[in-house]
């Protein structure tokens, strides 16, 4: 039985991370742990834990195990104790999407939203990979650069971190191709958390997000943002660099930051929209939040989504 | 506060260029990466004026860098008196150096000099030390410390003023250098020097351009000695000098070719158009057609004058420049040098027979080349006696011969008087006959049992051992001319060098035997080739070592070498001491200064012209003239100019300060100037203003990157650091 922290008592503000601090801690691995563990401590004050567990297995009986679930075929042929788990019980299946490319590079506070976004990746791949339950990793580029299918073994994990670590690449960011290969590569329900920045126009990506949707998958779309990018607080003229393509433009901050402004607002406001017709939770990072608020956010929405949030549950 | 250079301040005006800068959109050169421009639009930087200024601390620093560098450049100074240093209330000691160079001539400059030395003498306190010494190419005490100190404190202005009265300017060329460095000789010379004296030397002069520094450079100025500058100033109204670009020595001025002269005009100069003409010494009427010159200024041209007679130098000896304001320089004498006349005496077989030299005789002999040798060389005016061997040579004193050159055996009653005449100091060259000459040899050298005989060559044979560093083969010494190994000698004689003590053997050939043997015998010198030149003996007559040879045993032998005839004022003549009879010097005044016999030199040329050599015969006939030379004011002497103090300190002059004392009469224009000078080189403010504006350079370089460095990050706050609410 899988439960929810609250959200009241689950963090206290003062132990939150800054970002910039955790990002001091090299392993990323070490980075998650120490995010999870924070959350954890917040966690197991709260009288339910765990949002689903959806076990395939046998699981050898341990005391405490409702008798109800033992295996008594196994009992009587082998004379050892088997939890048994039914077949049809559902098991949550995450697969992160984890943007790759250059543009996630933009470093104006000291931590670039690739790393942000690792961080990320690895904390929720930790937490799930902490309860049990199966998690994969797509990360992407121009193309595909690798696809880990979700897993639930031991050192699954290390592996996920390892690709999670690789640099940022690529002259582009095709986010809807990777979603389309995801449906193909995926045909099992489960949860898919794209981990970007979006900054792709929406009415290309909307009906990717569409069709991830319509095949049942539950979908979390985690937006990374320079504080730059929302507020665009230049001041001098100057000539900015596209970080993918290399290509320059005169820009003269004072003039153009309202225009920025109101083109940004307007992707941001149809991007939210599209997730709120397609029933996508969507959430808008900034690099300076605490990782923990983002994981608390994304655990309470989930909460609110009970019935997508199935717990795992034995048939004996 | 003063400027002394004010035009500068216009530089001032620059800074109205970082105010336009500030109020102009800078157009960017840095580049910011982003993560996509997918939200931008091009907005040009735009290059439209700014309601306001920014980054005022940054203008105004810009500014007043700009200001403090045009201020550095004006030479900023506060006029105040002027305090000599040091000087006040100590015990002077002071040399006052008066320029009485030629160029000091010019028009009321002596009078202005010497008011100024009178100025200098009457500040003397009774216990200061004041010495006046005039310089042009020397220094010439007018009052030493030791009559200075010998008068009473009261008499000593007035006497000094009765000295100076006298004191005229000289023509000879200045040179200061060689003044200012005895003048603090003097001056610091530890045995006279008192402890606590202030040392200075004053020194009063037009500072012309062309007066000589040179000798300051090898001179460590005593620290001790200061140096006070006194300029007087001229008129600024230029000046043109005249100079004789004589075409060397031994040119002879042919009539219908004309003499060149250099006219040089000076930079100041107003005047523009001369012209020059022949005059008569004492006397300013051209003669002839005047030469219109036209020099512009700073500039010199070569013009050439036409003689106007045949018989030029009847008292024609002068140039006249006319058309210059200052005179002292205008009028050049012009006395081409004469060739040196050489006697020389031959003996020989072939000698007597004059047929021989228009080479009808029976073989080329030794005077036949001897003849073309030396003839017709224009440096040299040789006159060639030639006797028969057999018969007497008439040698007297009324003949006198240069150089006698015997080629052939002579009895012992016709050696004789050769013998005397080189005991008597005359050269011989003794060319050994064939087949002998061993008793020619004896009696000449007076040494006794001489074996000389003829050796034996097979083929023919070189000179193999030279020696370079002797006179007579010094010319050869460049190992371009060093080679001899093309003169083949088939027949010499062969003698012993050894058997001849005191002989020098500068040339032998490559058996070793000696070909060039010199001797000192008495006063005089004896040479002896062992071969002969003409081709029965050898190659030298027809090789080019031949005429070089005879010109350094001639040069050797003290003859034909060229006196010159162009001197400048101060120069000191050498003369020939072997001039006849009594001789003495004719001034261009006409003044006669009688020579001891003997003399060897002239050095009272005291004034530029033509002086004249003459011949004083006892017998009451006219004097002959036996020689003339011109003596002109020094060509440097019109550079009048008046040459940049710092010269005196780039050779190595301590820090000059310039006197700002009025002189009793009409102060010079630029004196004001020059007080300014010294005010500005003795507060040195620019110093300060390019200090201060490097330090604000640095301080505003440092300003401007830290303000870019904030402007290339995007500034926090300017919006909610709050998320986007998802």
């Amino acid at each position: 039985m899988a439960s929810h922290p609250s959200s009241s008592t689950a963090v206290a503000p003062g132990s939150l991370i800054d970002p910039r601090a955790l990002m001091a801690l090299d392993s990323l691995e070490l980075r998650a742990r120490t995010v999870v563990r924070g959350f954890a401590t917040g966690l197991h004050r709260s009288p339910r834990h765990g949002f689903s567990v959806e076990f395939t297995e046998y699981r050898q009986y341990t005391a405490g195990d409702d008798l109800r679930h033992l295996d008594w075929r196994v009992f009587g042929r082998t004379d050892r104790d088997y939890v048994r788990r039914y077949e049809d019980e559902t098991n949550l299946r995450c697969h992160l999407v984890v943007d790759q490319s250059r543009s996630m590079e933009l470093a104006t506070q000291g931590l670039s939203k690739a790393a942000y976004a690792a961080t990320l990746a690895a904390t929720l791949a930790f937490f799930l990979q902490r309860q049990g339950d199966a998690v994969g990793l797509m990360t992407l580029d121009a193309a595909v650069r690798e696809f880990i299918p979700a897993r639930c073994r031991p050192g699954h994990l290390r592996q996920l971190l390892q690709s999670l670590e690789r640099a940022p690449s690529g002259q582009a960011t095709d986010l809807g191709a990777a979603l389309d290969r995801l449906v193909e590569l995926v045909p099992r329900k489960g949860l898919v958390a794209v981990i970007s920045d979006f900054l792709v126009p929406v009415a290309d990506l909307f009906p990717r997000l569409r069709r991830l949707a319509a095949c049942g998958h539950e979908v979390v779309l985690f937006q990374v943002l320079d504080p730059a990018e929302l507020d665009f607080a230049y001041t001098e003229p100057t000539r900015f660099q596209d970080l993918e393509s290399g290509q320059l433009l005169e820009v003269d901050p004072a003039s153009a930051r309202s225009g920025y402004r109101a083109r940004f607002e307007a992707h941001q406001r149809s991007l939210r929209e599209s997730c709120l017709d397609l029933g996508i939770a969507f959430h808008a990072i900034d690099t300076r939040q605490p990782l923990e608020r983002v994981l608390l956010a994304f655990l309470e929405r989930r909460e609110g989504r009970g019935a997508v949030v199935t717990s795992g549950g034995g048939r004996s | 506060m003063n400027f002394l250079a004010p035009l500068f301040l216009a530089g001032a005006a620059a800074v109205v260029l970082p105010v336009v800068f500030h109020l102009i959109r800078r157009k960017t050169r840095e580049q910011v990466p982003f993560s996509s421009l997918m939200f931008l639009r091009v907005s040009p930087p735009r290059l439209t004026k700014r309601s306001r200024l920014e980054d005022l601390l940054l203008l105004l620093l810009r500014c007043l860098v700009l200001g403090l560098l045009a201020a550095a450049f004006a030479r900023p100074f506060f006029r105040r008196p002027l305090v000599l240093p040091e000087l006040r209330g100590t015990i002077r000691r002071e040399i006052v150096l008066l320029d009485s160079s030629a160029s000091m001539r010019r028009g009321g400059l002596w009078e202005s000099a010497r008011s100024k030395a009178l100025t200098a003498v009457d500040a003397a306190a009774p216990g200061d030390a004041v010495a006046v010494y005039s310089f042009d190419r020397q220094l010439r005490p007018v009052v030493t410390f030791a009559e200075w100190n010998s008068r009473p404190a009261s008499e000593r202005a007035a006497w000094v003023r009765a000295r100076l009265g006298t004191l005229t300017p000289g023509w000879a060329t200045a040179d200061l250098g060689l003044a200012l460095m005895r003048a603090a000789e003097e001056l610091s010379d530890a045995s006279t020097v008192k402890p606590g004296e202030a040392l200075q030397v004053r020194l009063i002069s037009d500072l012309a351009e062309g007066s000589r520094v040179q000798a300051l450079a090898s001179f460590e100025w005593p620290k001790s000695v200061r140096l006070t500058v006194d300029p007087v100033v001229a008129k600024p109204a230029g000046n043109a000098g005249l100079q004789w670009v004589s075409g060397g020595a031994g040119t002879a001025i042919k009539v219908g070719e004309g003499v060149r002269v250099r006219v040089s005009n000076s930079a100041d100069a107003v005047r523009e158009s001369f012209s020059v003409a022949w005059v008569r010494s004492g006397s300013s009427e051209p003669i002839g057609a005047a030469i219109p010159v036209y020099v512009p200024p700073g500039q010199s041209r070569i013009a050439t004058l036409p003689l106007p007679g045949t018989n030029v130098f009847a008292g024609l000896s002068e140039v006249l420049l006319i058309g210059d304001t200052e005179s002292f320089d205008n009028r050049i004498g012009v006395i081409p040098p004469e060739p040196a006349p050489v006697q020389l005496l031959y003996v020989g077989t072939d000698g007597g027979s004059e047929t021989e030299s228009a080479g009808t005789g029976p073989a080329h002999g030794p005077l036949f080349f001897l003849r073309r040798a030396l003839e017709g060389n224009p440096q040299q005016k040789v006159r060639i006696t030639a006797e028969r061997a057999d018969a007497m040579p008439r040698l007297d004193d009324a003949v006198p011969a240069d150089l006698i050159v015997v080629t052939s055996e002579l009895t012992a009653e016709r050696v004789a008087p050769l013998r005397e005449r080189l005991n008597a100091g005359g050269s011989v060259l003794l060319v050994l006959p064939p087949d002998g000459g061993s008793s020619v040899l004896s009696a000449l050298s007076g040494v006794t049992g001489l074996a000389v005989e003829e050796a034996r060559v097979k083929g023919d044979t070189l000179l193999g051992d030279l020696d370079f560093k002797h006179p007579f083969l010094l010319p050869f010494a460049d190992p371009r001319y060093s080679d001899f190994t093309h003169i083949h000698f088939w027949k010499y004689r062969r003698l012993d060098a050894a058997a001849l003590p005191g002989a020098r053997v500068p040339a032998r050939f490559d058996t070793g035997d000696p070909a060039v043997l010199e001797l000192n015998v008495g006063k005089g010198r004896l040479v002896v080739f062992a071969s002969g030149w003409q081709p029965s003996d050898s190659q030298l007559a027809v090789s080019t070592k031949f005429v070089p040879l005879l010109q350094s045993i001639l040069e050797s032998a003290g003859v034909g070498s060229v006196p010159t005839a162009a001197f400048t004022v101060g120069d000191s003549v050498p003369l020939d001491p072997r001039e006849p009879g009594p001789t003495r010097i004719r001034t261009p005044h006409g003044d006669l200064v009688p020579l001891a016999a003997g003399t060897a030199s002239f050095d009272a040329t005291t004034e530029p012209g033509v002086y004249a050599v003459e011949s004083t015969v006892s017998n009451g006939a006219a004097p002959r003239v036996l020689r003339r030379f011109a003596v002109n004011v020094d060509p440097q002497e019109s550079r009048t100019q008046p040459m940049p103090l710092e010269t005196l300190e780039r050779y190595g002059a301590p820090s000059i300060v310039v006197s700002d004392r009025p002189a009793t009469e009409a102060r010079p224009a630029n004196g004001g100037a020059l007080a300014a000078i010294e005010a500005e080189a003795q507060q040195k403010l620019w110093k300060w203003c390019l200090s201060a504006a490097f330090a604000l350079a640095v301080l505003e370089t440092a300003l401007a990157a830290l303000s870019a460095r904030r402007a290339l990050t995007p500034r926090d706050g300017l919006q909610s650091s709050d998320p986007v609410p998802s």
